[in-house]
C-alpha cells in the first residue's frame, strides 16, 4: 500500500513511471504540476483512469490551475485530508 | 546562547535492535548532470552507509543514466557520479536494482553500467516498492 504523490505534468517521465509503479491498494494524489494530468478528455487522464490505484487531487492546486470544472470525477482533498492519508498509508513515494 | 542544531546525521544514527531494523529503498530518478539532485541523492546513500542503515538503490527512468560507464565530468567541474556509484558496494549497500524498461528505452544494457545490478521488470518493480519499509524518492 503506497501513497504516490505526483507533482509532475502529463508530458514527464515521472508521470509515466508513477503510473507504472502504482498498483491496486495504492493511491495517487495529484498536486502541483500533477493536477494537469487530471484534465478531462486528455491522453493523460485516460491513462490515469485505467490505473488500479485510487485517484485524488489536492483541491487548492486544482483551483489554482483553473481546473475546478475540468477535472471531473476525481475527488478533491484539502490539506487536512492529505495529512490524514499520509498517516494512513505505510509508505509514501514522491514523483516530481 | 546558541541552541544546538540537530543534524540529519545524528537523527539517522539512532541505535535500533536487529529485529527493528528497517530496510529503505532509495529511488533514483534523476539524470546525473542535469541538476544537482542526483549528487544529493548519492550523498544520501553514502551517509546511510556511513551510519549503518540498511538500504537498497533503485534506478528508474532517467536515473539509469547515472550508471553509464566511462563518465568523465572533469571538464564540467563536477564530481563523477558514475565513479562515486561504483564505490557504493564498499559502503555496505546491499543491492542495486535497475528499471529494465528504462535501460532498454535508452538502448543500454547491463554491460554498459558501472557496477553489477539486478534488472527488474514492471511487476518485480512494484513488489520491491511494496516490500521496502521506507521509500525515499530522489
Amino acid at each position: 500500500m503506497l501513497l504516490h504523490t505526483l507533482n509532475a505534468g502529463p508530458d514527464s517521465t515521472s508521470f509515466l513511471d508513477c503510473l507504472r509503479s502504482a498498483q491496486k491498494g495504492d493511491a495517487i494524489v495529484l498536486l502541483g504540476e500533477g493536477v494537469y494530468c487530471a484534465l478531462d478528455n486528455s491522453a493523460a487522464r485516460k491513462k490515469l483512469d485505467e490505473s488500479p490505484a485510487r485517484l485524488l487531487a489536492l483541491a487548492s492546486d486544482v483551483s489554482a490551475a483553473g481546473l475546478s470544472d475540468k477535472a471531473s470525477g476525481i475527488p478533491l482533498i484539502d490539506m487536512d485530508a492529505f495529512v490524514a492519508l499520509s498517516e494512513f498509508y505505510p509508505r509514501q513515494l514522491t514523483w516530481y | 546562547m546558541q541552541r544546538p542544531i540537530v543534524t540529519v546525521w545524528s537523527l539517522l544514527a539512532v541505535d535500533v535492535s536487529e529485529k527493528d531494523r528497517k530496510r529503505s529503498l532509495v529511488v533514483m530518478r534523476q539524470s546525473p548532470y542535469g541538476s544537482s539532485l542526483s549528487r544529493a541523492s548519492v550523498d544520501l546513500a553514502l551517509a546511510m552507509g556511513a551510519f549503518e542503515q540498511d538500504y537498497d538503490l533503485l534506478f528508474m527512468g532517467p536515473g539509469v543514466l547515472q550508471l553509464v560507464a566511462a563518465q568523465d565530468s572533469e571538464k564540467i567541474g563536477v564530481k563523477n557520479i558514475g565513479r562515486i556509484l561504483s564505490s557504493l558496494p564498499l559502503y555496505d549497500m546491499e543491492s542495486v536494482y535497475v528499471d529494465a524498461a528504462a535501460l532498454e528505452r535508452y538502448g543500454l544494457n547491463e554491460a554498459s553500467l558501472v557496477l553489477p545490478v539486478k534488472l527488474l521488470d514492471d511487476p518485480s518493480l512494484r513488489s520491491l516498492l511494496n516490500d521496502s519499509d521506507h521509500l525515499i524518492g530522489c
